[in-house]
């Protein structure tokens, strides 16, 4: 048994020292594009922060922010968490056909508020006029792909819920019976919680009916891949390496159209709808616009005086390259970031529409409607 | 820092280990204290300085009591009392002011404010390490310890400073003055501690996730099914992650040669609630059988003291692990089921078929739970109602569904690890092949075992701190 001792102590020894010397040795890493954040670098030593614990606490995050191959970890436990029928991580579900879908919490009041909030802006822009779009996410699209028993509050229920409250003068956009009509093709990404510009393509097609305008048909596009290497927020937290990655389709017009795009009222300008270098991030769905601003302005060579504002979340983002071709300018707010009042904005600028796109899930949560009320 | 962190196990403990075993062996003693002393002053900068004094005025009292015990047993005596004044008087006071600033509070309605003191890690560990040895040197059974360095050392030896086994005194001594190194005892020191490691982290993790899904279901729309299911995840959760903790400190112990107490053995497969108590924090029980129990009359003096004794060592047992109503509470619970099982309860139960003894105890178990885990008394009682079937709600839904077939296997296999069963056939198998006996195979099948179970518990640690920043929703 001597034997057997010694090979058992030397291999755990082994085991403990060479992942120690490894960490210890392999260079420090400021950003993990995985993560898609910062990692800790080594903490600043000063008296008070060893006596309060903040350096020793910083010195653990440190340590694992730093650890090597962390992938290849997270790929084991993954593994065993499904050899143990476990159907979910991080509140994602592991759906049929490499779908992850994210679960829809039952509303809390902060819905009730969003729909007060609307009313209120409502109220402020008379004469205009103003349509709602809000976007179910994936899980409401394919609940048989969903694990057994697995459960999820109706997102329809609570988009009825919000059109019903809303009082005043408002165009809902029946985005949802559009896109169940197309679920078939892929509207929504397997690992994200975004709709695919096919499933902002659907939506499109439904705005512009409300509106009384005319869309354009598909062949009017080219839809080229322009990444087939997109893993997105359901990914991160599903984290699970054996689902396959999502490609992202833009539609490209087959026609004459040319836009400038005026980030934040003059921070920035660019030429394009689409911010190609975020193909190298992890963060690829901001490509579209380059992702979050506080405001965008998007004029097109469109002259007909049309302006639209659009009040919204990101799922606008990959749904603005087909509304721009109707506009003369489109004026995007995130009211996240901008909390000027948007009523006295459509005044000023002698806006007539204005279209508010959130996904369902995203506004029975968001804290920031309230900025409308002003 | 914990035992079950990518820190301790990747950075202090091949430190820890090298240092201990390059020091010479006259300062083998100081470097394992240097070492206990960086190690809890790692979580608890501060109170660092509570922990020496504690030290130091236990070590004091110790010499003086065994300086008179003999010859002026009268100083001897106040020597004692002193020392256990000390203790109890710093125990109370970071563990229990608050929790009496509040009771008085709500009961004569006064409105004095809470002290909120972080409580010291691992206080109630060593106050009763170092009591224990005052009385042990009182009575004479052990020599008080004339090296400050080696008391200290007992004091904080890293290994069971947090979460135990409460070691006596008397266990350790000679190792404290006087140990070799043995490589089975290292051996089975590696192969202890990642049992321990694995019981922590894939099964009390794990299976505590699913707890804290039923619990946050909110006790107002649970199932029936789902009540039993999140108790009987919680015991699970409870007992993986304290004995995995303690097989954790034995095998971290006999890797710097120790040998201390075992701590937990089976718990679930008793068959009353005093045995389960004679496998359940196997150190704490004892302890308060042979400081307090035993010293207030135990069973022998008559019905009247032994239901007065059961009624304060269960009362403060309770209080031992929380500074809260409910644990008196849930010890109390088990001061009546003990009683009642010695006022006759158990020779009935002994008559009854095996499996209805099991069922009596696991059932009492559970409720015990119940009454342990919400601090709040009104919401265990309306949890415990659930479980009855007296909330007036369905017997299951599909969330429950859902949980149990996500958690079948897991929650399968923590039951059987909660039984000797695996342990037993392996020894069965070694004894009848011969090709496990080899000692090649045998090497290869443990090395293999142990390799996978620290493998994915080190998989399930990154897995931790991989902490994507979710652009989420934006």
């Amino acid at each position: 048994m001597k034997r057997l001792n010694t090979i058992m102590i030397v291999v755990f020894i082994i085991f403990i020292s060479s992942i120690a010397c490894m960490n210890l040795l392999t260079e420090d890493q400021s950003f993990s594009q995985a993560e898609n954040r910062p990692l800790m670098q080594f903490p600043k030593v000063s008296l008070d922060r060893i006596r309060t614990g903040a350096f020793t606490k910083d010195v653990e995050t440190y340590l694992s922010d730093q650890f090597v191959h962390k992938r290849f970890w997270t790929s084991i436990k993954a593994s065993a968490q499904k050899t143990m029928l476990k159907k979910d991580n991080n509140g994602v579900y592991f759906g049929d056909d490499g779908y992850l879908f994210e679960k829809f919490v039952s509303p809390s009041e902060q819905l009730d508020a969003n729909s007060e909030s609307i009313s209120k802006f409502l109220e402020k822009t008379k004469g205009v006029s103003v349509y709602g779009l809000l976007a179910t996410t994936s899980i409401e699209m394919y609940p048989e792909k969903l694990p057994k028993f697995a459960q999820t509050a109706s997102e329809t229920d609570a988009i009825q819920r919000v059109e019903e409250q809303v009082k005043g003068d408002i165009g809902w956009i029946e985005a949802t019976a559009a896109l169940k009509a197309a679920k078939e093709q892929p509207i929504y990404f397997h690992t994200d919680h975004h709709w695919t510009t096919h499933g902002a393509y659907v939506a499109y097609r439904a705005t512009m009916e409300k509106m009384g305008m005319t869309s354009l048909p598909t062949d009017e596009f080219t839809i080229r891949t322009v990444s087939e290497t997109f893993r997105g927020t359901y990914d991160a937290k599903a984290n699970d390496p054996s689902i396959a990655a999502d490609k992202i389709d833009v539609f490209e017009p087959n026609f004459h159209v040319s836009y400038d795009v005026d980030i934040d009222d003059g921070e920035s300008e660019r030429d394009s709808l689409y911010a190609w270098e975020f193909l190298e991030k992890r963060d690829q769905y901001s490509l579209f616009l380059g992702g979050n601003h506080r405001a965008v302005t998007i004029h097109s060579n469109v002259k007909n005086g049309r302006k639209l504002m659009i009040i919204k979340d990101s799922y606008a983002h990959a749904l603005v390259p087909f509304l721009v071709n109707h506009f003369e300018e489109i004026y995007m707010v995130d009211l996240r970031y901008d909390h000027r009042s948007m009523a006295q904005i459509v005044k000023e600028k002698g806006i007539q529409d204005v279209l508010v796109v959130y996904n369902i899930a995203n506004f029975a949560e968001d804290q920031n409607l309230i900025w409308l009320r002003q | 820092m914990v035992f079950s962190s990518l820190t301790f196990l990747f950075f202090f403990l091949p430190l820890a280990l090298i240092l201990y075993y390059i020091s010479p062996r006259s300062i083998k003693n100081f470097t394992l204290l240097g070492v206990s002393l960086f190690f809890y002053a790692w979580g608890e900068p501060i109170y660092i300085a509570l922990m020496i004094f504690s030290a130091l005025t236990d070590y004091i009292h110790g010499r003086i009591i065994g300086r008179f015990r003999e010859q002026r047993p009268l100083y001897a005596k106040l020597g004692l009392v002193s020392s256990l004044v000390m203790n109890l008087a710093v125990l109370s006071f970071f563990k229990y002011a608050d929790f009496l600033i509040g009771s008085i509070n709500s009961i004569i309605g006064t409105g004095i404010e809470p002290l909120d003191l972080p409580l010291p890690i691992g206080i109630s560990f060593y106050t009763f390490q170092t009591m224990s040895y005052a009385i042990d040197v009182y009575r004479g059974k052990v020599r008080p310890q004339k090296r400050f360095v080696t008391f200290a050392l007992y004091v904080s030896l890293f290994p069971q400073l947090i979460a135990g086994p409460i070691v006596r005194y008397e266990i350790i001594e000679k190792e404290l003055m006087n140990r070799s190194f043995q490589l089975s005892q290292f051996a089975d020191g590696v192969r202890i501690f990642i049992i321990g490691l694995g019981k922590k982290v894939l099964v009390a993790n794990t299976i505590g996730q699913l707890w804290t899904s039923v619990e946050s279901q909110g006790v107002a729309d649970l199932t029936v099914f789902a009540a039993w299911l999140g108790i009987i995840a919680f015991a699970f959760q409870i007992y993986f992650d304290f004995s995995g903790y303690s097989d954790m400190a034995i095998g971290l112990g006999k890797m710097f040669g120790f040998n201390f107490p075992r701590n937990f053995n089976y718990p679930y497969i008793a068959k009353n609630a005093s045995e389960f108590w004679r496998r359940w924090h196997i150190t704490l029980g004892s302890w308060f059988r042979d400081y307090v129990y035993i010293p207030l009359g135990g069973s022998r003096k008559g019905q009247f003291v032994l239901y007065r004794n059961l009624f304060i060592v269960w009362g403060l047992t309770g209080l031992w692990h929380g500074a809260s109503w409910n644990y008196v509470l849930w010890g109390l619970y088990f001061g009546v089921l003990i009683g009642l099982e010695r006022a006759g309860l158990l020779n009935w139960l002994e008559k009854l078929p095996r499996f209805v003894q099991h069922a009596y105890l696991l059932i009492a178990i559970l409720f015990s739970w119940v009454l342990f885990v919400f601090e709040d008394i009104k919401e265990g009682f309306r949890y415990a109602q659930v479980m009855l079937g007296l909330g007036g709600r369905p017997l299951y839904n599909t969330a429950f569904l859902y949980d149990l077939y996500t958690n079948g296997i897991l929650l399968l296999g923590a039951g059987l690890l909660s039984t000797p069963l695996f342990t037993l056939l392996w020894k069965r198998c070694v004894k009848r092949s011969e090709i496990i006996q080899n000692e090649w195979i045998q090497t290869a099948l443990q090395v293999i075992f142990f390799m996978s179970i620290l493998t994915l518990s080190t998989a399930y640690l990154v897995d931790d701190s991989f902490n994507p920043f979710l652009y989420f929703r934006f």
